[in-house]
């Protein structure tokens, strides 16, 4: 057997046949140089793998239905989105929006001054003039 | 036949925490990797309709890591886009969330490091194998490539840690 190169790895991982395992194991009893790659390689797997294992970022994944709260997208998209409903908003209200009818004053007169005459609510206003004495104390 | 989460929430539940870790050590960045985690997600929930019972695995992965290289392209054609041209060579961000992040994770500062100078095919079957736990078969099937290419990157990968590390 040569050197025993990538084997070392996939031993590492539990990825060889059977009888890979006991070819590579026969070999390393042999080869200083393949023994010495295989406690590095060790050593390399054991520090990527105990690096810590990072906790999701609150608030990134709703809890509730996905239906109800839909997954936030990037800043950029909610900022580009916004001004896009905001502008589209503003194009539905012009178009449907009627302009200001002018209503001659005669016409507001006879509409509310009518209903004026029956309904108390509009009525003339009072004026309450407040007691001096209580503005004074 | 493997068991498959039936709403993309429950994908969220059971691989969110893992997708983060994988973007994380891949980019080096806590806010690349909440993006790419909300895109895969949203890519699961559009994708989880039309999946065909076999690897699960295999194909979430397969689309975690066409997002994360779909985003790497998009970077590149934006010139203002603070990421290089090379798909290897994702800066560390310098937004307060990644320092509080990066600060968490001093104790492996090194390796992290030592992990973002590999290419990224190397980088990428590390980080599956080591960070995710992916067996060989499974991320051959999410790289699309031959096992024996995913045993000689993950085992070229560790080589070149080794090196930067001593």
């Amino acid at each position: 057997m040569n050197h025993a190169g990538e084997l070392i790895s996939a031993y590492l991982d539990g990825e060889l046949a059977r009888h890979e395992i006991d070819q590579l194991q026969a070999h390393l009893a042999t080869c200083g140089k393949c023994a010495a790659e295989l406690e590095e390689m060790q050593s390399v797997r054991s520090a990527v793998r105990s690096l810590p294992l990072l906790e999701l970022p609150s608030g990134l994944i709703p809890e509730a239905d996905a239906e109800v709260v839909p997954l936030r997208r990037n800043k950029g998209f909610w900022v580009g989105a916004a001004a896009a409903a905001v502008a589209l908003v503003i194009a539905i209200a012009a178009v449907l929006t009627p302009s200001t009818p002018s209503v001659a004053l005669e016409e507001l007169n006879s509409r509310y001054g009518a209903r004026a005459s029956l309904d108390p609510a509009f009525g003339p206003a009072k004026v309450v003039v407040p007691d001096l004495g209580d503005i004074l104390e | 036949m493997e068991s498959v989460p039936l709403t993309w929430e429950e994908v969220a539940r059971v691989y969110g925490r893992k997708i983060y870790n994988f973007a994380y050590r891949l980019t080096g960045n806590s806010d690349d990797a909440a993006d790419l985690v909300q895109e895969v997600l949203l890519r699961v929930r559009k994708g989880l309709a039309a999946y065909q019972p076999g690897s699960f695995e295999g194909w979430l992965w397969r689309i975690t890591r066409n997002a994360f290289l779909d985003e790497v392209r998009k970077r590149n054609r934006r010139p203002t886009a603070p990421l290089p041209n090379e798909v290897d060579r994702w800066e560390l961000a310098s937004s307060p969330s990644a320092d509080v992040e990066y600060s968490r994770i001093s104790i492996g500062d090194d390796v992290q490091k030592a992990l973002l100078e590999l290419p990224y095919e190397f980088r990428e079957a590390v980080v599956l194998c080591d960070i995710v736990g992916l067996s060989y078969e499974e991320i051959a099937r999410a790289v699309a490539v031959p096992v024996g290419t995913v045993r000689s990157r993950i085992h070229r990968g560790r080589k070149l840690l080794r090196e930067s590390l001593t």
